[in-house]
């Protein structure tokens, strides 16, 4: 998995500011690529987070055909920018079972960060958010735990821990 | 919304895509942190699809804006256009929510969806 070139290495203030425990989805009951988008989309259309569920779906599946956005070692960092999108968001979600994700390794995803953000050409935070998050999952135990995770609090906890860890 | 202005959204969404996968220091950027972004001429071939779709005027006139603005199809909040931040008249505001109609910002020109 790749480094994290581009994070704030002190705080991870921006993904901190983003968990939000209204966009967690504990156990995703899809297992491929697309309908999972789907199932995490549908969520932030209900959070009020994608006002046209379609719209925000299509510049995912545009994205993916630039190149899968599952990273390896059972991670998934989906993103995309569109006019349908309210407000800059991530929404996560685990599956147990996994995902056929076209992953650059070829495994299963069980993390799965989706960003979404509105179409504002110069949005700095989006990028340092995707790279907190690769920062955030690059060791193998956190990545363990927050699979085992009971909660949401608990999820952020070790998410933000490995921040102020690196 | 119509099918006009959802297809001129889904083109605007994929011009942003393009450009960012055009752009080498953005491009770069996100290689580094393990997305890789090829295929860009797979994406191109889309908008070419999708474009096919939009009425010719309505076209032109998102291609000519799209040279002046980042984004031309904006939302209206209340009565106030979110791409100029002006109030637009009363009758305005009610024929964007008819959504058989295609509106167009008095002051900015930009094309105007409500949700």
């Amino acid at each position: 998995m790749p480094t994290a070139p581009f994070a704030d290495r002190k705080t991870g203030a921006h993904l901190e500011l983003h968990l939000r425990p209204t966009l967690f989805i504990p156990e995703l009951k899809s297992r491929k690529k697309f309908p999972a988008l789907e199932e995490m989309v549908a969520h932030l259309a209900e959070q009020k987070v994608a006002r046209q569920a379609g719209a925000v779906l299509e510049v995912l599946r545009q994205r993916e055909a630039l190149g899968s956005t599952g990273i390896g070692k059972g991670i998934a960092i989906p993103h995309g920018r569109s006019t349908m999108v309210a407000e800059r968001a991530v929404l996560l979600a685990r599956s147990t079972r996994g995902i056929e994700f076209d992953a650059t390794d070829g495994n299963p995803v069980h993390l799965c960060f989706l960003i979404v953000a509105p179409p504002t050409e110069h949005d700095p935070v989006y990028l340092q958010l995707l790279a907190e998050i690769v920062k955030s999952v690059r060791l193998a135990r956190p990545r363990q735990r927050l699979l085992e995770a009971s909660n949401f609090d608990r999820i952020r906890t070790i998410l933000l821990g490995q921040l102020a860890h690196e | 919304m119509n099918d006009q202005l959802q297809a001129l959204v889904a083109l605007q969404d994929l011009d942003l895509l393009i450009r960012e996968a055009k752009d080498p220091e953005r491009a770069t950027q996100e290689e580094e942190l393990g997305f890789p972004l090829g295929g860009v001429d797979k994406l191109e071939r889309t908008r070419e699809r999708l474009a096919k779709q939009i009425d010719d005027r309505l076209l032109q006139l998102y291609e000519r804006m799209s040279r002046r603005y980042d984004r031309v199809v904006v939302r209206v909040e209340g009565s106030v256009c979110l791409g100029c931040f002006m109030g637009l008249p009363t009758a305005a505001t009610r024929r964007v929510s008819d959504s058989r109609r295609v509106e167009n910002c008095e002051n900015c020109g930009r094309i105007l969806y409500r949700i």
